[in-house]
């Protein structure tokens, strides 16, 4: 199958792979898993005091499509409010990789990806908090 | 099209793979086209139809995956990404650390973890084929049984996966060693 460019630009260049201490309360981790094909992606953010995405870092094992849509997630959402990030919507993703509609559910990964390390985040938070 | 009717056998998840291998040989071998030479238009289209549906039914039958997802249409059960349970966070975690280990494994050319990791994980897989046997067995699945084996055949999906990969990794590693 074609891949585009960009996916191919992603994919042997990823951004932002790693990990972050999921201990710290100001990180939150999230988990997915492509049942259909069984790839797992890892997306952690590091929120700071100003609730702005400090830092990003994902772990994908999957696809050229799938690494290419959590390498292109972390470098859209440091530098926004988890608000904005929450807001990212896989089409977004779809648009800017120009993916096939096969691939359309690596784009859903990254997106549930962004909302559960968000989710993990906030009940890190009202834990701290409560 | 029901790929156990196909080829004649109980609706059933534990198969035994070689009687089903014969019975498609035969059905086969019965409709060749060499077998049709004298016969009319429509009858050879016929033929020609049912050997394409015994290939697709030997397809299927012999992956435990669609296998599964068969049984489950009869059932009545949709299955695919968005018809089944999402995996649980803890089972997703286990896969993660699988395939870091696998990923680490490669890079450093560790084969005994290789083969550790790959015997866990098979283990696994197997444990859920015993499972989805017994919930699709001679009689009817209950509604119960049928939601318990649809995250059997989640898991199963990423255990297949995580062997693939395994597998991928023999084989790059015996081109090297044979280079």
């Amino acid at each position: 199958m074609a891949y585009s460019e960009k996916v191919i630009e992603h994919a042997e260049n990823p951004r932002n792979v790693g990990t972050l201490d999921k201990n710290d309360p100001s990180v939150g981790t999230g988990l997915v898993g492509a049942p259909a094909c069984g790839d797992v992606m890892r997306l952690q953010i590091k929120v700071g005091e100003n609730g702005i995405i400090e830092d990003a870092k994902f772990k994908t094992f999957g696809c050229g499509s799938a690494i290419a849509s959590s390498s292109l997630a972390t470098e859209w959402i440091k530098g926004k409010t988890i608000d904005e990030a929450e807001a990212i919507k896989n089409v977004d993703i779809v648009n800017e990789l120009n993916l096939p509609p096969v691939k359309i559910h690596c784009s859903v990964l990254a997106e549930d990806a962004i909302k559960s390390a968000i989710a993990d985040y906030r009940k890190k938070k009202e834990q701290k908090s409560a | 099209m029901n790929p156990f009717e196909v080829l004649g056998l109980e609706a059933m998840f534990a198969l035994d793979l070689k009687e089903v291998e014969k019975r498609h040989r035969e059905l086969s071998r019965a409709l060749h086209p060499d077998k049709f030479v004298g016969a009319g238009a429509s009858e050879r289209r016929a033929s020609l139809n049912k050997a394409v549906e015994a290939n697709e039914a030997w397809r299927v039958l012999r992956d435990p995956v669609k296998r599964a997802e068969a049984l489950f249409r009869l059932a009545g059960v949709s299955v695919g990404e968005r018809n089944e349970p999402a995996a649980s966070p803890e089972f997703l975690m286990e896969v993660m650390e699988w395939r870091e280990a696998l990923a680490e494994a490669r890079a450093t050319k560790d084969v005994g973890t290789v083969g550790k990791l790959a015997a866990e994980v098979r283990a696994r897989a197997k444990g859920s084929e015993v499972v989805l046997a017994s919930t699709f067995g001679l009689q009817k699945p209950d509604p119960d049984e049928l939601k318990l084996s649809q995250i059997q055949l989640g898991e199963l999906r990423f255990y297949v996966r995580f062997l693939e990969e395994v597998s991928a990794i023999e084989e790059a590693w015996q081109d090297e060693i044979s280079q």
